[in-house]
């Protein structure tokens, strides 16, 4: 892959040279055209970065510039890119916001950049009926956006399990693009590498950071028309503060909302109270953008599962013996229908023998 | 002079006869064992001195030599007293003209010339019928499992006077009455019953599927939900034992000393043993005898594992095997020992570390990371093996149930006992008596599914990730929810039955 001089030194102030995000934003300014910093990093530094001289300056300009494409030959023959704040596809809405990240390093797909793009977010802790819902609503927003998420279990998890098949997935990682966080997900990094597209703000070795995490929702936000949050609990939640970001950015805020009590929702209902849209399908989230996308989830189902459903979309979640309680069935015959309409996607149990319609 | 008495000892189950050579000689005073006698027996010589001379018998004052032969194998326990003593007196001339030949003497000897019960009558009962031997001395201790061979001449003796005047004719002791077997004779009163549990439909509904099939049952759920008294009613709703069950599941029971009162097991075994359990308890094995373990004495009833993944990881590895096969195979430098584990595992655990997993009102804490590491010490290979995964919740149904009456055991038990008629006439002639232990051959002819119904599992295998050992499972459990419902055809809804018990495969 090409890259100009003016991209090469913005790759190597981020992947070469140690310093914080600010300091090289600030570098990176005080030089005006990046090219410059090759030779005259000492001079923009000056009040820039604080004892300096231990971190950079041991080499002239020449030598940077080698540094700068050993560093680019390196990331190529691992089967990375890099986008910086100059390239051409470097996403606009990311460039809107007041930190935007100076380069992004990618492996896989690098046109999913040019799509719209839509975020899905939640915690770790999301109930199993959310988990299948975001999952539906991932496949069905990526059909129209590329899906931005995290990498995370739970609620990230399940956006990726939606969107990764038709391919319009992006994850954005807290660490460097060797590492896996969880580890748990190195097979399923692999899968997102080679159907969708994985970015990173930072070099391919950094390790992870708790901060990088905070500094990551920012980059998730800015790459998204609108954010879905689909669980989060109060008050402490990296999904409220992608939210968060979303709104300072001007971005939508859609949330699920949750019954009043359940913990790992309380961040989604606190979310809609402060005016974020209620997403119940994903016909809320698309016509927002509008795309008219009404599909047609009605089957012709067997009596037997029609009442079953019917009752639960009534009730909301319901335990089987009261289910089977009401429609006078036994209760293993009632399984056998539930059992039938979760593998049609239409009831998901949620522990405890209880069910919920989707 | 030279006198020979039969006596036996154990491998396993299988009852090896032991002749006890006995040559008294003129010469310096000395009593000597040879034949690879261990610790035990060498030191009935001083049981068997004490009990003659307190029996008012001599004991020769002569050189003694004592030989048990075969010589390869080693011996062990003390049942080979009586014979000991019954051969010296013989070779001592003080029992002349009595034949003996015919005649197997067990017991151990207590010093005053009572005569102790020992472990493993049964089995040696058995194995020595089957090589020809019809005639018995042993100690009244044991008359009570003796009493169930049948066709045999059996005495029981209290002690050393008592088997020397029978020998000799001078008092012949009464034969041992053989006893009808029937399992009411020894029921004791019920401790559990399904009657007592409250609610818990799907769970009461696998427990009763897992026995009609003979399948293995996992239950999930928070702490304190009955999970282990659900576990303690599958004996109540378990077929009756046959005779020759309960001959082969009281061997495995002689042979450990865990015999009750009444000398034959009339109550399928509930085995339960705790999680700190080592392999070699589980599965059977020690450094002398080999020993069977909870397993093999789970032989015929249940195997109950609360809190599952407590347990060690390699015991519950090794539990694999035995599932398979129904038996176990110990190999010891001493020698390799098969003994039967064919048992219903029933395993409980709860859903995550704190439990709350998918309960009503409760949170769970855990992160998903826990949760998996949690569930990854029950292994896939494992939980494969157990077709029926079933939540047990917290919920309590009080109001809903109040004026509905639970089922009892015995209603479930003629259910079960209905479905096993039917896999009876099924199996009839081949090995195998459940649908759960049925091969490859054995489904393609059984286990036909429907266009549909294959369709469903097709879907779910895919959706579910299933191995291939757990379709299979499932096609089985689906087979016995047919029998249940009276079907020759598996219908779809028996499909889709079987595959809501897979909850794990969905969890994990």
């Amino acid at each position: 892959m090409e890259y100009t001089r003016e991209e090469k030194a913005i790759i190597w102030l981020c992947g070469c040279v140690q310093a914080e995000y600010r300091e090289r934003a600030a570098l990176l300014r005080a030089a005006g055209d990046p090219a410059r910093l090759f030779a005259g990093l000492q001079e923009f530094a000056r009040g820039v970065i604080k004892d300096a001289s231990a971190r950079v300056y041991t080499i002239d300009g020449a030598a940077r510039e080698r540094e700068a494409d050993a560093f680019l030959s390196r990331l190529s023959s691992r089967g990375y890119f890099a986008v910086t704040l100059l390239s051409e596809d470097y996403p606009e809405n990311l460039k809107a916001i007041p930190d935007p990240p100076l380069v992004l390093f990618g492996a896989g797909n690098r046109a999913l950049l040019q799509k719209r793009r839509f975020c899905i977010v939640g915690s770790r802790l999301t109930p199993p009926w959310a988990e299948k819902q975001t999952k539906l609503f991932s496949e069905r927003i990526s059909q129209s956006f590329a899906v931005v998420t995290g990498f995370a279990e739970g609620g990230d998890r399940a956006a990726i399990d939606g969107a990764c098949a038709g391919g319009n997935l992006i994850c954005v990682l807290p660490l460097g693009l060797d590492g896996c966080y969880p580890a748990a997900h190195a097979s399923l990094k692999e899968k997102v590498k080679r159907s969708g597209l994985l970015l990173s703000e930072y070099p391919p070795e950094e390790k992870l950071m708790k901060y990088y995490f905070h500094a990551r929702n920012r980059i998730l936000a800015g790459l998204s028309e609108g954010v879905l949050v689909v669980s989060a609990r109060e008050p402490r939640s990296g999904a409220l503060m992608t939210a968060s970001y979303a709104a300072d950015y001007g971005r939508d805020v859609f949330a699920f909302p949750y019954n009043i009590g359940v913990a790992q929702g309380s961040g989604c209902n606190g979310l809609i109270k402060k005016g974020a849209y209620l997403a119940s399908c994903p016909e809320d989230v698309l016509s927002a953008y509008g795309i008219d996308a009404k599909e047609d989830r009605r089957e012709t189902l067997p009596p037997e599962e029609a009442r079953v459903l019917a009752l639960l979309r009534e009730n909301g979640e319901m335990h089987a013996a009261e289910l089977a309680e009401k429609l006078g069935m036994a209760v293993f015959e009632l399984t056998a229908v539930l059992a039938s309409l979760e593998m049609k996607n239409l009831a998901v149990k949620s522990g405890g023998n209880r069910y919920s319609a989707l | 002079m030279i006198a020979k008495v039969i006596c036996y000892t154990l491998n396993g189950l299988e009852g090896i006869p032991v002749e006890v050579e006995t040559d008294v000689n003129k010469g310096i005073p000395a009593y000597e064992m040879v034949g690879l006698p261990d610790t035990a027996v060498k030191e009935s010589k001083e049981r068997v001195r004490s009990a003659l001379k307190n029996s008012g018998l001599l004991f020769p004052l002569h050189k003694i030599t004592v030989n048990f032969a075969p010589a390869d194998l080693k011996k062990e326990g003390a049942v080979f007293d009586l014979a000991i003593a019954v051969s010296l007196l013989k070779a001592s001339e003080q029992l002349v003209g009595a034949d003996v030949s015919d005649t197997v003497f067990l017991g151990e000897l207590a010093l005053n010339g009572d005569l102790r019960p020992v472990n493993g009558i049964l089995p040696i009962l058995i194995s020595a019928k089957k090589h020809g031997f019809s005639k018995f001395i042993l100690p009244k201790g044991n008359e009570k499992e003796a009493r169930f061979l049948g066709g045999a001449e059996i005495y029981a003796a209290a002690n050393l006077s008592e088997v020397v005047a029978h020998v000799s004719g001078a008092a012949l002791l009464p034969p041992v009455e053989t006893a009808e077997f029937s399992v009411l004779s020894g029921r004791r009163a019920a401790s559990a019953d399904l009657a007592y549990v409250k609610g818990q439909p799907v769970a009461r509904r696998a427990l009763e599927i897992a026995v009609s099939g003979g399948h293995n049952l996992l239950m999930v759920g928070p702490p304190g939900t009955g999970k282990t008294m659900l576990a303690r009613c599958l004996p109540t709703i378990m077929p009756d034992l046959t005779f020759e069950e309960a001959l082969e599941i009281t061997k495995i029971h002689s042979v450990a000393g865990t015999l009750g009162e009444e000398g034959i097991v009339t109550e399928r075994p509930f085995r339960t043993p705790h999680h700190t359990a080592t392999t070699v308890s589980m599965c059977g094995g020690g450094n002398r005898a080999v020993h069977p373990g909870e397993i093999s004495l789970a032989h015929g009833g249940v195997l109950f594992l609360d809190e599952l993944p407590e347990y060690k990881r390699s015991t519950l590895e090794a539990l694999r095997q035995p599932l398979e096969d129904g038996v176990i195979t110990i190999a010891r430098s001493a020698g390799v020992v098969t003994y039967p584990a064919r048992f219903m595992l029933c395993a409980s655990m709860n859903p995550c570390p704190c439990g709350n997993y998918g309960s009503a009102g409760l949170t769970c804490t855990c992160t998903p990371a826990e949760i998996r590491r949690y569930r990854a010490k029950v292994s896939g290979p494992l939980l494969d093996r157990i077709d029926l995964q079933v939540e047990v919740d917290n919920i309590s149904y009080d109001d809903l149930t109040s004026q509905q009456k639970q089922e009892s055991s015995a209603e479930v038990k003629e259910r079960v006992e209905y479905a096993r008629r039917i896999q009876r006439n099924r199996f009839a002639g081949a090995k195998i008596v459940t649908n759960a232990e049925m091969g490859e051959g054995e489904m393609r002819a059984f286990c036909k599914l429907s266009a549909e119904g294959d369709a469903i599992l097709r879907s779910a295998f895919e959706r579910m990730k299933l191995s291939a050992r757990a379709r299979s499972r499932i096609i089985k459990v689906s087979r016995t929810i047919a029998d249940l419902d009276a079907s020759e055809q598996i219908l779809p809804k028996h499909v889709y039955e079987a595959v809501s018990y897979r909850i794990y495969d969905k969890l994990g």
